[in-house]
């Protein structure tokens, strides 16, 4: 018999984490008042939901929400393109290899991380108080969205580029900016583009629901519906939108891969 | 020198990509009644309704209604994550083409890809006629939205693993389930875990937004604050969502490189 060497004790990590973890999966389904018998009876309610939701009003949908969904879509266009050409100075700011100042560097660091944290319709609602209800708001609602993530994205990316042609440039006399802009940019426009065509696809999605906060976009047709449950005209709106979605998807896939 | 030109195809496909966005933006634009004047004029705007929120409103009745909801969002995300995880983890096996046949794979796949295309406030009111204003419709909304993302990654993990173990079972006499449970399982499980701790993370910010149907969670506050013009109040549900988003971002993420990476040795 050879001597098998021992198993290693699980790690503090694993002993302590794991009993936390469902102790407070326990606690938390309590805390939402999770209760199978309620929910058993409540589903008896469904056909308040699942009749209207499956004999969609196609031509009532089609006649009021078409508009809508093409404000949505050009919201999501000019929230993704000025959102990333933002980001783009930004997050050479933002990144160690091209910014050595660190006061700046953790600024324009901190400043993304902050934009980042609050939620896209926290954001919408800031702006319909502060510029007023319309797709105006939502617009600048998606700028911050996209502008932080396509800064997070970047300026990781810039963070591992080569050093050697912007060494180059500055060896032949070109100032930090010049060398930026001819040896550390190309590098990173391929990334550039594909993160932005990812980013547009998010604001897609995410500018179908500005509407509920009243940021404009489809969402304001399907809030006014839902409110009084026609979910008969929810439906096919929701059919509608993620045509719409998938087309655009594959239409930036076929993009990505014609351009990378 | 002569320096060898760029051929005119590249150029020419450069050219229609600046075209199409240049055009695009304009006819966004002009549809939405933007104007540049606008778009400069909103850093000033945003910074009037910032400079009211301060200084924040942090009396004791502030306070006591906003922390509890600030919490509520959380349990929503957690609970909402662990309904995602349970049941994307079988499903993740059906989808994953190297431990499931090709149909059942396929099939599965379609159907995580559809549940996966409905954002959750939509999945929100649609749950919101059966199971009523609150928590639960929110933990739902996010849970079923978790399974769709959570599925998809998770198979994509298992269709990556290395097959060497799987032999070595079989070669030794091991059943198909205990090639899944000594082969495939310790192979994916820390990847899988990481990915529900970022899941985690996602749908935290996802619950926060709940509340604007009525679903749960902190937004019902932000968005009745704003709606009644109480600033200091809205900024105190702002900035207190900031610092549990942050708090819950870092440790998450120093758990999940901990998974990931395994124990650091000191020497």
């Amino acid at each position: 018999m050879i001597d098998l060497p021992k198993k290693p004790l699980p790690s503090v990590l694993t002993i302590v984490g794991i009993p936390f973890a469902i102790l407070f999966s326990i606690y938390s389904f309590f805390q939402i008042g999770f209760n199978l018998e309620d929910f058993r009876t409540n589903l008896q309610n469904r056909y308040i939901v699942t009749d209207p939701l499956f004999n969609p009003k196609w031509s009532w949908a089609i006649e009021n929400a078409s508009a809508a969904l093409v404000e949505t879509i050009q919201i999501a266009i000019l929230a993704s393109i000025l959102g990333c050409f933002i980001a783009l100075p930004l997050s050479f700011y933002a990144s160690r290899a091209t910014n050595k100042n660190s006061y700046s560097y953790f600024l324009y660091k901190s400043f993304l991380n902050l934009v980042r944290t609050i939620p896209d319709l926290f954001w919408a609602m800031m702006f319909t108080v502060a510029v007023g209800l319309g797709p105006f708001a939502g617009v600048l609602a998606l700028i911050m969205f996209s502008l932080a993530i396509m800064g997070k994205l970047l300026s990781e990316t810039i963070d591992s580029i080569d050093p050697g042609p912007m060494e180059a440039a500055k060896a032949t006399g070109s100032s930090h900016n010049q060398a930026i802009f001819t040896s550390a940019l190309p590098q990173v426009l391929p990334n550039f583009t594909a993160y932005f065509l990812y980013i547009f696809e998010l604001c897609i999605r995410a500018s179908v629901i500005l509407g509920l906060v009243g940021a404009g976009g489809v969402g304001r047709i399907i809030e006014t519906q839902r409110i009084f449950l026609r979910f008969d005209r929810i439906s096919p709106i929701v059919v509608l939108i993620l045509v719409v979605v998938i087309g655009i998807e594959q239409f930036s896939v076929w993009l990505r891969r014609k351009i990378l | 020198m002569k320096i060898p030109s760029q051929p005119w195809q590249h150029n020419a496909f450069k050219f229609g990509i600046t075209f199409l966005i240049v055009i695009s933006s304009i006819w966004s634009a002009s549809g939405l009644e933007i104007t540049l004047e606008r778009i400069l004029d909103a850093p000033r705007q945003i910074g009037i309704l910032v400079g009211a929120m301060f200084p924040l409103d942090l009396s004791d009745e502030a306070l006591d209604r906003i922390i509890p909801k600030v919490w509520e969002s959380l349990f929503i995300a957690w609970a909402g994550t662990v309904i995602g995880a349970f049941f994307s983890f079988p499903i993740s096996f059906l989808a994953a083409n190297n431990t499931s046949n090709g149909v059942i794979s396929r099939f599965t796949k379609q159907v995580l890809n559809a549940v996966r295309a409905f954002p959750e406030l939509i999945l929100a009111f649609v749950f919101l006629p059966i199971t009523g204003l609150g928590p639960l419709t929110g933990t739902l909304a996010v849970g079923v939205h978790s399974i769709g993302t959570l599925g998809k990654l998770s198979s994509e993990v298992i269709e990556g693993i290395d097959e060497g173990p799987l032999e070595a079972i079989k070669a030794s006499g091991g059943s198909k389930l205990n090639e899944l449970t000594f082969g495939v399982i310790p192979q994916v499980i820390p990847t899988i875990t990481s990915y529900w701790l970022y899941r985690f993370e996602i749908n935290l910010r996802a619950s926060a937004v709940l509340g604007v149907v009525g679903a749960g969670g902190v937004g019902a506050e932000l968005i009745n604050q704003l709606r009644f013009r109480d600033f200091p109040r809205a900024g105190t549900v702002l900035v207190t969502t900031i610092i549990l988003v942050l708090t819950v971002d870092t440790i998450s993420a120093a758990i999940r490189k901990r998974i990931i990476q395994g124990k650091v040795n000191k020497n």
